[in-house]
Formats: structure tokens, C-alpha cells, sequence
């Protein structure tokens, strides 16, 4: 299922963050790692404005809908604490598809100026343009 | 103390148009406040809206989060209204949540996570929201005196760190008397919604607020796109109170009635019309209007009854032009028929409109449509309304003419049926009467506070140039009653009667 704000731009942005992150990792299991790395850092801005345990449900609802379209996902869990679990094999692309409809649920509740504003906040370091929506690819 | 030796406290503004001048002027800096208020009155929105007002990268504003609305969904809704700047998220306007100190610490971990981020964020502004949700969890037999020593220390910190603060609360009044916050707190404005029947008014009382003196009693607000806008009950126009040095006479634009009238209305007064449909009340205000757009006094029309373009398209059948001075600036006409009107919101729309075009005249059409424009709640009040709102308007030096309907009797005359009279300082009384089986028009000039006037009661009628006033009625007796004897039919009665005698 694809959510209203669920969007192939959506979809780059997150693998342009998970690039980014498995760069500074820079180890076997990066992919894996970038995943965890980018929802540690998301975690921080959504648990000021949703609480810690507001950013569990929102990461848990995003697993849900992520598991609809990657089998990929099948062992992977939000713990209570807010961390995730059983991310094992292939991680890059279902990584991707929890992160976009992680971007994709802030998108619905605060829209996509404050969702980037948040995202440049955490990724300051990442240059402007990788953190932006390619308004020119195509959907 | 004298002015050179006591503190200056600096206002803020609000960022809320008409409270600042509630406040006084504006909110004192560094002052420790309380808005309560039942869920949905607005409490959130107007911390919010304070806050953008006011905040800076410098010196930000930490809005804490407690339990109740989490501030991904304050962030979904308040970036609705135009006053949301979405640039001073988290540098000018930064959210913390406390929710997990709370419950994981208890008003301790509040106080210590409060103080660790006001001290690395050197706030201007701290909002706390639900503050009732942090005391509730204390708020039990045994724990009185470890909230009133929380509430003396979180006061203590914001203003020793000089922040101006915002507790936010969805109380009760009853709570006022026993809640230690609403001790230790400068400010406490309270927001109601009132329901009456099929209508919902929004009003706003500063209950307390130390060093200055705010504007007493409940002021309406309304929340729209732009957020809140709240209108005082004096408009700040009580004490301006215009003075003339002479008192100038403006035409009514109908030469015969500037004669009955003395040489015309005098300007500042607020003159009342009365009469029954259709004799031709408008008429003379609108005639009224055009006088002064001629004279170059512009004016404004606020109608209940009918739009603008019907109001200009009316008056153009009388040869009165008003659609030029109207597409010039010189004339404003304001329809408001919302039903949900305060005299309040009335009155800044005509303030709004005086500024605009430098107003000297003001028709109100009628004041039957008036107050069935206004909230079912505000209709209670509504001379008390009106008496403010004609004294503001008419202190400003604006010259008001108000119309009122009246039922037509054949038995008496009475002015007008609100008992207004006393409110205004001249009156004008027009009626049908019956003169040899046909329906005439007379009118007469009642009264005029500043000056004489004429006695006369005149004919007049309703032609295609205005209305043309004509002779006394010198041969008829009991015309106000609506149904006058010919003087002729009672002499030749008297002389009968003198004969039997």
C-alpha cells in the first residue's frame, strides 16, 4: 500500500540518508547499521514533539506499513524502548521503505516544510541538496 | 515613589491585536502568568501565538509539553494560522517534552529538566503546557506542600532567569481559591466559551495582572485564520472624549429638515430616526451620507438589511451617488450579518473603517438588524452595548445616525421601543396618519439636545429627488396620534356644545 505521503520522493530522500549514514559507519554491516544510525537520529526531534513514547508508536506504525510491501521486514521489531531489533541479511532496501514511511508519517501529521526543516536540523552536516524532495523524478 | 525611582516594567506585545490594549499596553516582562480556560477556548493558541510574536534566535521560547497534546499535533494545527512561522522552529521556537520527567521522576524531575534547559537555552519566554497536568499528578492529601513549593521554585527559576512565562491549564473557576499557582501568579487571564442557544461566544478576562492596570470585565475574541483577535469593551476610546469649540451643524442634505433642525445636526451627536416600514428612514440616511461625501466628509454605512451594491444601486434611484465615493475611498459600506456579531467586533470594523477613510459620519441601518445580527448572548445587553458603543465612536468626533424601526399605533408615539432616547442627543419622529381617507407622511423633530428646533409637525413625501418636506399641518389637531380631526369638524362640535349650554 502507498500512502498519500508515502512518494517516490519520499523514497529517495530516505536512501539518500541511509547512504550517508552507512558512509560514516564504514563497516561490513553498514547497511544495517545506517538503518538504526538514521532512527537514533530521528528518534531525538520526535520524542521532544511526540514524547518517547509517541516516537515508538510512530516507528512501530511505520514497521506496519513498511511490512506490507517488503517481506524483507518480517523479523524486524520496535522494542519498548524505541530501538530496533531482528535487522538481519538485506537491510539496504527494506531499510529504505521503513525510513520513507517514517519521513512519510511525519509528512502527514506536520508536513513536508517542518519535516525537512527537522531533518536538516539533524543532518546538518549533509549538504543542503541531499536533504530535499527531487520534485523532478519522476513518480 | 516618584517616576525617576521605581522600575520601568517593559511590555510586550502580544502579537494578538485589541489584548495589548486590555493589558494596559502590553504583557510586563518577566512576569509569571496563568491562561486557564476550559479545552477548546483557545489557551494553546494564544501562548502560540505570543511566543512567534516574540521569540528570537537570541533569546528563544521553550514551549514544555506535558502529558497532554504532544507537540507533533500542536505543530499539525497551529501551522494553520498565518501567524506560524515555520523559520523559528527549533532555533526561536524550540518544544521540550516533559512527560517521561514526570512520570519518571514527579515534579522533581520537572523542576531539574526545566531548569537544565532553560539555563542552556537562556529563554525570553517559557510556556508550559499543561501545567494543571503536572501539578494533578501531585495533587493529593499529604503532597500540598510539595506543590506549593514547586510552583514558589519554577516561579522563582523563570524569573530569576528573566523569562516571561505561560502556564497553560485547563481549570475550573472553583480552583481559583485553592490552587497555590493562582497565588503566586502576576497574570491569570481566563478564556470562556458561552453557548447560548445556537451560538457560541468566545471572551477573554484578565483576572489579575500586577503593575499596570488592565481593562476590567469579559472581552469577546474571535479565532480565525489569523488566530486570535481579541476587542476590548472600550476600544481604547473612554478619556477622548473630542471637545468643540464651536458647535458646527452638518446638513441632513435635506435643506427644510437642516431648517427644522436649527441649521442641521450638530457634529458628534448621534441622531435617531424613528419610524414605522417604509417611511422613508434609509432615505434620510443615506441623503445624510451624500450630504457629507458632497460636503467632503466621508462616512460609512454599516447596513444589516441589504448588501453594499444594493445599497448603492437603492440610492442611485434618488439621484445620490454614492457608488463614486464608494470606489474612492470616501465611502465605506459595511454588511455584517454573521449572527454571531458582538457589539465589540461591530465597533472595531467601524473603527477599522474610520481609520481608512477619515469617517466623519456614520449611519447605522438599521439597530433592528443590528441586534439580530449580534449573538443571542450579547442581545441581553444590547443597550448597554450600544450606549458604549455610541459614546466611543461619538467621542471620537464621528457624527452617528442611527434608524429604528417602530410599530406603527394610532393611539400614541412612543420613540422607540429599545427605550434608547436617552442615548442619543436628537430625535427624529416620522409616521403615517390618515388625512381625509388617505395615508400621509408627517414627521417632526423630537428633540435636540444642543439647541433649539422646530415644533412644526410637516408633511412630507417620498419623491424621485429624496425626500421633499412640506407645510404644517395647520388645520388638523390629534396628528400624532396617527389619526388627526380636522380643527373645522371640533369647532363646529365646540359651538354646538356652547349652543346647548
Amino acid at each position: 500500500m502507498t500512502r498519500s505521503a508515502d512518494t517516490p520522493t519520499t523514497r529517495a530522500l530516505a536512501r539518500r540518508l541511509l547512504a550517508y549514514e552507512a558512509a560514516e559507519a564504514g563497516t561490513a554491516k553498514a547497511d544495517t547499521q545506517a538503518v538504526c544510525r538514521v532512527c537514533d537520529k530521528l528518534r531525538r526531534p520526535l520524542t521532544t514533539l511526540a514524547g518517547a513514547a509517541g516516537f515508538r508508536s510512530l516507528l512501530a506504525r511505520a514497521l506496519s506499513l513498511a511490512k506490507q510491501e517488503s517481506p524483507l521486514l518480517g523479523a524486524w521489531e520496535v522494542k519498548p524502548d524505541g530501538s530496533l531489533q531482528g535487522l538481519n541479511g538485506e537491510a539496504a532496501q527494506p531499510g529504505a521503505v521503513l525510513i520513507a514511511q517514517l519521513i512519510g508519517l511525519m509528512i502527514t501529521f506536520i508536513g513536508e516544510s517542518l519535516t525537512l526543516r527537522l531533518l536538516h536540523d539533524v543532518w546538518l552536516d549533509l549538504p543542503d541538496s541531499e536533504v530535499k524532495f527531487e520534485r523532478n523524478e519522476s513518480k | 515613589m516618584n517616576e525617576q525611582t521605581k522600575v520601568k516594567i517593559n511590555q510586550l506585545s502580544t502579537g494578538v491585536p485589541g489584548l495589548d490594549e486590555i493589558l494596559g499596553g502590553g504583557l510586563p516582562e518577566f512576569s509569571f502568568n496563568i491562561i486557564a480556560g476550559a479545552p477548546g477556548c483557545g489557551k494553546t493558541t494564544l501562548a502560540h501565538q505570543f511566543i512567534f510574536a516574540n521569540a528570537t534566535v537570541e533569546r528563544p521560547a521553550l514551549y514544555f509539553t506535558v502529558m497532554g497534546e504532544p507537540a507533533l499535533k500542536m505543530l499539525r494545527y497551529q501551522q494553520q494560522f498565518t501567524f506560524f512561522d515555520a523559520a523559528k522552529l527549533n532555533n526561536a521556537v524550540r518544544f521540550v517534552n516533559l512527560s517521561q520527567d514526570l512520570v519518571e521522576r514527579g515534579l522533581q524531575g520537572v523542576l531539574e529538566e526545566i531548569s537544565k534547559q532553560v539555563e542552556a537555552a537562556n529563554p525570553s519566554i517559557v510556556v508550559v503546557d499543561s501545567f494543571r497536568t503536572v501539578l494533578r499528578s501531585e495533587m493529593h492529601e499529604g503532597k500540598d506542600l510539595a506543590v506549593q513549593t514547586f510552583v514558589q521554585q519554577l516561579a522563582l527559576l523563570l524569573t530569576s532567569w528573566e523569562a516571561t512565562t505561560f502556564l497553560i491549564g485547563e481549570y475550573s473557576e472553583p480552583e481559583v481559591r485553592d490552587n497555590p499557582v493562582f497565588t503566586v501568579a502576576d497574570g491569570l487571564f481566563w478564556l470562556f466559551q458561552q453557548v447560548d442557544r445556537n451560538s457560541v461566544v468566545r471572551k477573554m478576562q484578565v483576572m489579575k495582572l500586577r503593575g499596570q492596570a488592565s481593562v476590567p470585565g469579559l472581552h469577546t475574541f474571535r479565532i480565525t485564520a489569523a488566530g486570535l483577535q481579541a476587542f476590548s469593551r472600550t476600544l481604547g476610546l473612554l478619556g477622548q472624549r473630542k471637545t468643540f469649540g464651536s458647535v458646527k451643524r452638518l446638513s441632513m442634505g435635506i435643506p427644510a429638515l437642516d431648517e427644522m433642525m436649527g441649521g442641521g445636526v450638530p457634529e458628534g451627536d448621534s441622531l435617531l430616526i424613528a419610524g414605522s416600514s417604509g417611511t422613508g428612514k434609509s432615505l434620510m440616511a443615506t441623503q445624510f451620507l451624500a450630504a457629507g461625501i458632497r460636503a467632503g466628509e466621508p462616512g460609512i454605512a454599516a447596513v444589516f438589511e441589504e448588501r453594499p451594491s444594493e445599497y448603492t444601486a437603492r440610492a442611485s434611484e434618488f439621484g445620490l451617488d454614492l457608488q463614486t465615493p464608494l470606489a474612492e475611498g470616501r465611502l465605506e459600506v459595511i454588511y455584517l450579518r454573521p449572527l454571531d456579531l458582538s457589539v465589540d467586533e461591530m465597533m472595531q470594523e467601524i473603527l477599522d473603517a474610520v481609520k481608512r477613510t477619515g469617517a466623519k459620519r456614520l449611519v447605522i441601518d438599521s439597530l433592528a438588524g443590528f441586534e439580530m445580527a449580534l449573538a443571542p448572548a450579547f442581545r441581553a445587553d444590547f443597550r448597554e452595548s450600544l450606549y458604549r458603543m455610541i459614546f466611543a465612536l461619538t467621542a471620537i468626533g464621528i457624527t452617528i445616525l442611527s434608524t429604528l424601526e417602530m410599530p406603527e399605533t394610532f393611539t400614541e408615539l412612543p420613540f422607540s421601543s429599545y427605550s434608547i432616547s436617552f442615548l442619543t442627543d436628537d430625535i427624529i419622529r416620522m409616521r403615517y396618519v390618515e388625512i381625509d381617507g388617505q395615508l400621509s407622511q408627517i414627521m417632526m423633530v423630537v428633540k435636540m439636545r444642543r439647541g433649539a428646533h422646530s415644533r412644526d409637525i410637516r408633511q412630507y413625501q417620498i419623491t424621485t429627488d429624496g425626500i421633499v418636506i412640506g407645510e404644517r399641518f395647520k388645520n388638523y389637531v390629534d396628528l400624532i396620534t396617527g389619526i388627526p380631526q380636522p380643527l373645522s369638524v371640533l369647532r363646529a362640535e365646540e359651538t354646538l356644545l356652547n349652543r346647548k349650554a
